[in-house]
């Protein structure tokens, strides 16, 4: 992964963190009526040490884990849907965050470049 | 994985809930059905869901050149299996469907359950389209970067 800057570099792993992490999310929302599902979430160090380390290429869902402490249901599901659309909207939030940080470093850039003449 | 793949999850958790409203109605629909093309009362059906294969290395490296496999963590609907609750006998001798003795068979359906799984799949099915919604506004905002500021 080539980056123009250092910064777009670590903000375009955020965003892959981001979008895997609400993926994730998305599958617990889906799956909250199936049996036996378990909670499944992105450890945001970790994923984003792998990401920086290893390029944009890296498949991230070998760092998700199983949320634990959650309390099961009788059916072996622990979804719980509170915590999943609070983590949706979040997480929404946070890849916003990224895109406009994004957005300000490219007209940085455009800045550094029209001033140049 | 991205963005466009948590949109097909959804989308698979929608079409599931849609698949169990739908067995839900037609256990409504047919909650005094005594007579059927097999013979005897309706059966309730059910419909259980399971979850695509999560481990991941292996299914992504499945997956190339396979567009028609689930996206792993999405939910899809194993199967519609029959209530195994005997039916319920209700003394109607005028019924044509009364045995010798004079009992009919009813299928075993408590509508007020029913209604409260129905009520279940929408909810579940309003908060996968509220993902759907997310997933959509974050695709915009990354194409958005291109658009000059």
């Amino acid at each position: 992964m080539t980056s123009t800057t250092p910064l777009m570099h670590l903000l375009q792993g955020y965003l892959k963190v981001m979008s895997d992490r609400q993926q994730l999310v998305a599958s617990n929302i889906a799956n909250v009526d199936t049996p036996g599902y378990h909670t499944r979430d992105v450890n945001f160090q970790s994923a984003m040490r792998q990401v920086m380390d290893e390029g944009n290429d890296v498949q991230l869902v070998p760092a998700s884990t199983q949320v634990e402490g959650l309390p099961e249901r009788p059916d072996g599901n622990n979804v719980n849907i509170d915590r999943e659309s609070m983590l949706l909207a979040e997480t929404q939030l946070q890849y916003q965050m990224g895109v406009q940080l994004i957005k300000e470093e490219f007209h940085r850039l455009l800045t550094a470049i029209k001033e140049g003449n | 994985m991205g963005l466009f793949d948590m949109l097909s999850v959804s989308a698979s958790a929608l079409s599931a809930e849609r698949q169990r409203a739908e067995v839900t109605s037609a256990n409504l629909a047919n909650a005094e059905t005594t007579h059927t093309d097999t013979g005897g009362p309706y059966v309730r059906k059910e419909v259980v869901f399971s979850t695509s294969n999560v481990s991941p290395f292996s299914t992504v490296l499945g997956r190339l050149g396979h567009f028609g496999q689930a996206t792993p963590g999405s939910v899809q609907v194993a199967g519609v299996v029959d209530d195994t609750t005997p039916p319920v006998m209700h003394y109607e001798p005028g019924n044509p469907d009364a045995d010798k003795n004079g009992m009919v068979a009813y299928p075993a359906i408590n509508p007020v359950s029913e209604m409260v799984d129905l009520m279940g799949s929408v909810r579940s099915y309003q908060m996968n389209a509220s993902a759907v919604t997310a997933a959509k506004q974050m695709i915009q905002e990354s194409i958005d970067i291109l658009k000059s500021s």
